[in-house]
């Protein structure tokens, strides 16, 4: 080792500084993207883990597009945390990029650890609005209240605590907090914005709102249970439900995906969302792209990220509303609004109060779920 | 010295050595998994550092235990849940007991018309997932609480259906019990069937009547057969999670497993697994209890070197009558869901039932974003990934089954050889403590065991091995408690009788043993061969796109709501399942309507 040290020159240093800042600075200045497409080519087959069922046509109109072989094992939001995660630990080199919703959760266990890490491809830095960048989101999902249109011409809905109330008792649907990790993210932006939330009491009621819970995000999800809700473990079936024709005393939904709405005209369903209840139309969350940090095959999933930030990349989520992707030259799905017309009115969550309260939520729910 | 290793050679008797070789097989692959899973639950992960003053990830806790025994709201998190757990299992286990016992004794003592019929038809509802009993429940019984169209029941009868009825914790029992009582079909069926009719005899000839013979007779001896049945259908209901999640969240009636899975989603794996060692621990207590009441009367021998088939009970006038109630029965839990799945299929727009709407696009279909669901997936019949998942599926399920069958039958073999001792409680229980593991934790813990090499076992991830690993191990149980069960009733003599003319162990087994008990294995068989089809959970971290399964692959349609192609691939798959059951009982000559067995 002292030879090491004798050896040293300032010329050296200087050598290296250069090299050092180049690349560093490569990846988000200078990569050469021509380098990226042909390293590409001349890899192997492109391994995909996705939460979304879309990324397989995506991939295979990549596939056709570039002929480098894709393929996308679709997995559950937990399972593919969880098998991402012990592949990672146990230094496994199978997956190249990941398509993940729960960034709360995913982002503590795959990019805290290392085992992912962000990626911003060309496209999406020059298209981009920068909050989407990092992470790099593919596209936001909406989830909204809804209402069957046959009971009601228009919107019933003014206020989130009327689902508390008598006139909602037994008659409102959601998909199980418990087993949905994105519900239990959302509701803790209720916890958050207690205050927002306790005025819009106020507002409905004339009245201070009186808690046995901590705050009012809390407090919600205590009376809203108590008000006898309907616990329902598929979207498709809340959006059935509510929307089916020839109903006496419909139910509601809270919380389903807005994309369900795509199948209205093929259903015959009677069902429209909210567009008025306050302080929140719903929530919205984010698809997440993240790079395997020890991919094999780094510069193929480069590019497919790069198409999937692209209109025709993103085409097979288009086909529904409720999925927006950052890309501002997107067109809505006919009849939705745009994605920054949504993002006015619906909540998101903050990533750190949201990893850091989500258990008082679940916790919250599960006591008072259980009658 | 040398008298030492004569006499441990003389020791060594094949038992023994399977004894050894099992128990370090097993010790790695149910202990290891089992140690983890308990040390996960004295561990913060996380997102559970948040909820514990001062806790960093990695930390050794007590918080989650005491969170769930002792916390403020352990009622609600806890027992609240594990009483209705306990409800479900118990009541769902007695169902299936008189349910599965009494078509047994039907089917194999009695002359009830069409027993080939009834005995192919009665595991069938097994073969389908226990979801679609859940549905075809609903989609009788439901009420306007859940909303939709109404339920058959209200639509014809105009009587609205009450909440308890529709939902909740007696909707869950009775499709659990309906999906579950094959088992008891079969285990006792086999071992009615293996009674010697000369103890029957015997007992008449003494003077006893027909209900003293079965219940001081016929009772005691298929004592293990109803307490092994117990013990498979029990456990089954405390781990179950799709049924009681669908069935009981409209009246927010929850489960044990609903914890487990609530805080493994919620990334709090160390509150969610202590669920899952509360669902080890009762089952293992129900493992006991059987050693303690059963331990002292299996020595009942019931195949003896000389044997007679019992003649059948005239069941006079009631014979018709009681055939048609069974195949109602049947008819009503096979028929209606199979057929609520099969219609969905062939309906070019979801739930809506005319002859315009009919047509095979799911089945047979091009490609295409314009027809019915639109989906741009070719029909399930001509969609080449989905017939080389169905592919794999069945390669898996049969290898599956091979090696369970084997296993239990050699396990059973050592466990009944070296009965009274410690080895052998132990190689019992080890066998089925992954029965009581839940299957996405053992799934995990499979990928973090075999994902590198570790010493000489090589990495097996991204391996079919790896999943026909996992799949043994999950349901090593059935065979080897068919394994047990044919050991038990084969006396000692015959194989002593064997050893004397100077057969070895391998003719043994092949030429006494094996054919004795040959439709008892088969159950043991068929029982992993059937699970494999239709599991998941165990396999979705373990499968690689290489080797895709039917149902791994099925999610994607799930995930969209397109049930057409769902629901065809469970069709097909409780088609080829039904069809390779028959086929192969013909091949080994186990034809069921002979009586259980050949």
């Amino acid at each position: 080792m002292p030879g090491t040290f004798r050896a040293f020159r300032p010329g050296h240093l200087v050598v290296a500084l250069l090299v050092a800042s180049l690349v560093a600075f490569a990846p988000a200045q200078a990569e050469d993207w021509a380098a990226v497409e042909a390293a590409a080519q001349a890899e192997g087959k492109l391994v995909v883990y996705s939460t979304t069922s879309r990324t397989v046509p995506a991939g295979a109109a990549f596939q056709e597009l570039t002929g480098i072989e894709v393929e996308v094992v679709r997995l559950g939001e937990q399972d593919l945390i969880e098998r991402a995660y012990q592949e990672g630990r146990a230094g496994v080199r199978n997956v190249d990029m990941i398509v993940v919703e729960d960034w709360v959760a995913s982002r503590e266990l795959l990019a805290a650890t290392g085992y992912f890490v962000n990626y911003v491809p060309p496209n999406a830095r020059e298209r981009f609005a920068e909050r989407y960048q990092d992470p790099l989101v593919l596209g936001f999902i909406n989830r909204v209240f809804g209402y069957n249109t046959e009971k009601h011409d228009a919107d019933p809905f003014t206020n989130v605590w009327e689902l508390t109330m008598p006139q909602y008792a037994g008659r409102v649907m959601i998909r199980d907090v418990a087993i949905t990790g994105e519900h239990q993210n959302a509701l803790t932006e209720w916890v958050r914005r207690s205050d927002e939330l306790e005025a819009a009491y106020t507002e409905l009621t004339g009245e201070v709102l009186e808690m046995t819970e901590p705050n009012a995000g809390l407090e919600w999800i205590k009376r809203f249970l108590q008000n006898d809700a309907i616990i329902m473990t598929s979207d498709t079936r809340i959006a059935e439900a509510i929307g089916a024709r020839g109903q006496e005393n419909p139910p509601y939904g809270m919380f389903y995906v807005f994309s369900k709405h795509r199948d209205i005209p093929l259903q015959d369903l009677a069902l429209s969302e909210s567009r008025s209840i306050e302080p929140t139309l719903g929530y919205y969350y984010p698809i997440v792209l993240q790079l395997a940090a020890d991919a094999r095959n780094p510069n193929a999933a480069k590019l497919f990220m790069e198409y999937l930030t692209t209109l025709e990349g993103f085409a097979p989520w288009a086909d529904s509303p409720g999925v927006y992707t950052p890309n501002p030259d997107q067109v809505p799905f006919e009849g939705d609004m745009p994605w920054d017309w949504w993002e006015e009115r619906l909540w998101g969550y903050d990533l750190d109060f949201a990893a850091q309260h989500r258990g008082i939520v679940l916790d919250t729910w599960l006591r008072y779920a259980q009658r | 010295m040398i008298t030492a290793v004569r006499r441990f050679r003389l020791q060594l008797t094949p038992q023994r050595l399977f004894a050894a070789l099992f128990l370090l097989v097993l010790g790695y692959l149910v202990v290891v998994p089992l140690g983890v899973m308990l040390q996960e639950t004295f561990t913060v992960h996380p997102l559970e550092r948040f909820q514990i003053p001062g806790a960093m990830t990695g930390d050794f806790t007590t918080a989650h235990w005491e969170r769930t025994f002792v916390g403020p709201h352990s009622y609600a998190f806890f027992y609240r849940p594990l009483i209705n757990t306990l409800i479900i299992a118990l009541s769902l286990s007695l169902l299936a007991l008189v349910i599965g016992g009494g078509l047994a004794w039907l089917v194999v003592r009695t002359n009830l018309p069409f027993k080939g019929l009834i005995s192919n038809a009665a595991i069938i509802p097994y073969v389908m997932p226990s979801w679609t009993l859940a549905l075809a429940w609903l989609t009788l019984f439901k009420n306007q609480r859940i909303g939709g169209q109404p339920g058959i029941f209200q639509a014809v009868t105009g009587i609205a259906t009450p909440d308890w009825f529709a939902y909740g914790l007696f909707p869950i029992t009775i499709t659990l019990a309906l999906h579950y009582f094959p088992f008891g079909f079969m285990l006792i069926g086999g071992a009615i069937r293996n009674i010697d009719a000369q103890l029957e005899e015997s007992a008449e000839l003494l003077g006893a009547s027909r209900a003293t013979i079965l219940r001081r007779v016929v009772f005691p001896l298929v004592l293990p057969a109803i307490f092994s049945t117990f013990l498979l259908t029990f456990s089954k209901g405390l781990g179950t999670f799709g049924t009681p999640a669908f069935l009981g969240g409209p009246v927010r009636e929850f489960v044990l497993s609903t914890s487990l899975y609530a805080n493994l989603i919620g990334q709090r794996p160390g509150i969610g697994y202590i669920a899952a060692v509360v669902m080890i621990a009762m089952g293992v207590l129900v493992l006991y209890m059987d050693h303690r009441i059963i331990g002292a009367r299996r020595s009942f021998v019931t195949i003896s070197g000389k044997g007679a088939r019992a003649g059948l009970v005239d069941l006079g006038r009631w014979r018709t009558p009681l055939a048609v109630l069974v195949l109602g029965f049947l008819f009503s839990v096979i028929a209606v869901p199979i057929g609520a799945l099969a219609v969905d299929t062939v309906m070019l727009r979801p739930g809506i039932y005319n002859l315009q709407n009919f047509s095979l696009h799911y089945w047979i279909g091009e490609a295409s974003l314009a027809i019915g669901l639109g989906t741009g997936e070719p029909g399930i019949l001509r969609n080449s990934q989905l017939m080389g998942a169905l592919g794999n599926t069945m390669r898996l399920a049969v290898v599956v089954a091979l090696v369970c069958g084997v296993l239990g039958m050699l396990i059973g073999y050592t466990v009944v050889r070296l009965r009274g001792t410690l080895v052998s409680r132990l190689l019992d229980q080890l066998s089925f403590l992954p029965y009581l593991m839940p299957s996405i934790a053992l799934g995990s813990i499979f990928l973090a065991l075999f994902a590198i090499a570790r010493g000489p076992i090589p990495s097996l991830y991204g391996t079919f091995w790896l999943l026909v690993i996992a799949c043994t191990v999950s349901y090593l149980p059935y065979a080897v408690k068919a394994g047990v069960n044919a050991m038990m009733q084969i006396g000692p003599e015959l194989e002593e009788a064997a050893i004397m003319s100077g057969a070895s162990w391998f003719t043994r087994m092949r030429r006494v043993l094996f054919p004795l008990q040959k439709a008892t294995y088969f159950s043991g068989m068929l029982l992993p061969f059937i699970s494999v089809t239709r599991e998941l959970s165990l396999l979705i971290l373990l499968v690689t796109p290489a080797n895709q399964l039917a149902t791994t692959i099925t999610l994607r349609y799930t995930d969209r709501g397109w049930y057409p192609y769902t629901n065809g691939m469970v069709l097909m798959l409780v088609i080829i399942v039904i069809t390779s059951t028959i086929v192969s009982r013909r091949l080994m000559k186990t034809d069921l309507a002979k009586g259980l067995g050949g």
